[in-house]
């Protein structure tokens, strides 16, 4: 068997699960109520109940967001001259011709992808908690309203391109969000700079 | 944003000026309703309760306006929800408990109201009211007595016709003829299910001027909601259209 390397700890792994689980669960639910689809809310016995998985699913969201960023922020924020070059190569996802530059654990697709998460996410759950807890003031809730419908189109468009390239993009990804670990070699190649800097190359 | 335009919208005429302040509307609406009576105190006018409320789907808005020398005019004003047919508290309702009925009534249907008071910021007339249990009541044009002929219970009781119910153009084409100048609610929001009809200024009587639903309400309807449908679709689309067309990323030509 093929040497593996762990990329996710437990935790990571765990928390991502929770972090994606409530995100669809808040998005489904956010389209029954933007679009009244009777369909799902019966699904939760009625819409006042929906709105309480709604709510509450916020809150799960919220915190395992805050929780994940233990996990990313810090490498979200880096970038070095190979990621500018990945930019132009788009990360080779448009030829598989294109020479893509050596990457470290991530790539800066995937770091900008986590920081729009986390800037739609803090908009998106305080903009909740203002529809919550502050409904009594009409400019706050109008506010509140518009801002979690904003964010709420940055999440439909950025969810599905991440689930696009962490499963049929990318082959093997996936197994990587589900056990922690991925196979050494590929690691060399996909993640050099990371595989270095664990000493492991 | 309009909500269906209905050939057979029925509408409540109000003619403020034979309106004589007896109340009997307040009475009716409390009535059939079944709704509690509201303790209120003395501030000094007949308007009692002072605002539209949860047990008070409808009130006589008293006002005294200064008129020509040193005289008081004693104006009345019959209040309740306008019926708009761009509603903008149906439109912004998530859960679908605000809808419009084949008469043209905005009512509500109270199991489904998950208490988020949106629509009270998308009203431009300030109706919708909450009640203990957190849940929105209004004026819904009796619409349980409409769908069965009758007339709402406001206008049943009206002794001297400032209230009247029927065919909503009918209406206006009659107020017209018998001298109304101002026909309030005419085209407002597509034409309102609460039509005044005034001789003289309907600011006189503390109508709102130019009613409109807010500005950010209009923005996610128009846009926010379709961009988010053709957003999710877009980048399901796109993302077939890259996996037919390039493929998936594949170990070998990583080695170039």
């Amino acid at each position: 068997m093929a040497e593996m390397v762990r990329k996710s700890s437990v935790d990571e792994v765990v928390n991502h699960w929770i972090l994606a689980g409530s995100c669809i669960l808040l998005g489904i639910t956010g389209f029954a109520f933007l679009f009244h689809l009777e369909w799902v809310s019966s699904l939760f016995g009625g819409v006042n109940t929906m709105k309480e998985v709604h709510n509450w699913g916020g809150v799960v969201f919220c915190l395992s967001l805050l929780y994940s960023m233990r996990h990313y922020l810090k490498d979200a924020f880096e970038y070095d001259a190979d990621d500018w070059q990945w930019f132009k190569v788009a990360g080779g996802y448009l030829s598989h011709k294109v020479k893509v530059p050596p990457m470290g654990k991530y790539n800066p697709g995937q770091k900008l992808y986590y920081l729009a998460i986390v800037v739609a996410g803090i908009a998106i759950a305080l903009s909740g908690f203002g529809m919550w807890f502050l409904k009594e003031d009409a400019s706050m809730l109008l506010l509140s309203h518009i801002v979690h419908n904003v964010a709420f189109i940055i999440f439909v468009i950025a969810v599905p391109v991440h689930i696009y390239l962490g499963t049929l993009a990318n082959p093997g990804t996936l197994q990587i969000m589900l056990t922690g670990m991925m196979p050494l070699n590929e690691a060399k190649k996909k993640h050099p700079k990371w595989i270095k800097a664990v000493g492991k190359m | 944003m309009a909500n269906d335009t209905s050939k057979n919208r029925k509408a409540i005429l109000v003619t403020p000026e034979a309106c004589i302040g007896c109340r009997a509307c307040q009475v009716a609406c409390k009535s059939w309703n079944q709704l509690p009576a509201i303790k209120t105190t003395n501030n000094g006018t007949y308007q009692n309760p002072p605002d539209l409320a949860s047990a008070a789907y409808n009130i006589i808005q008293y006002s005294e306006v200064p008129f020509k020398e040193n005289l008081v005019r004693w104006l009345f004003l019959s209040r309740r929800c306008m019926h708009c047919e761009d509603a903008g508290c149906v439109t912004i309702c998530p859960s679908g408990a605000l809808y419009k009925t084949a008469e043209g009534a905005v009512a509500f249907d109270r199991d489904k109201c998950i208490g988020c008071k949106l629509c009270v910021t998308a009203c431009p007339f300030d109706v919708p009211r909450y009640d203990g249990e957190g849940k929105v009541t209004k004026c819904h044009l009796c619409f349980d007595r409409i769908a069965n002929g009758m007339d709402p219970a406001c206008v049943k009781t009206c002794p001297t016709g400032a209230l009247k119910y029927g065919d909503r153009a009918e209406l206006i084409d009659t107020a017209k003829k018998e001298g109304y100048t101002t026909l309030y609610g005419e085209n407002d929001l597509h034409g309102l299910g609460s039509v005044y009809a005034f001789k003289e200024e309907p600011k006189l009587y503390g109508m709102k001027e130019n009613p409109a639903i807010p500005s950010s309400v209009v923005f996610w309807h128009n846009y926010l909601k379709p961009l988010s449908l053709i957003g999710l679709g877009g980048v399901v689309a796109a993302a077939a259209v890259h996996y037919l067309a390039i493929g998936p990323h594949k170990e070998k030509e990583e080695e170039v």
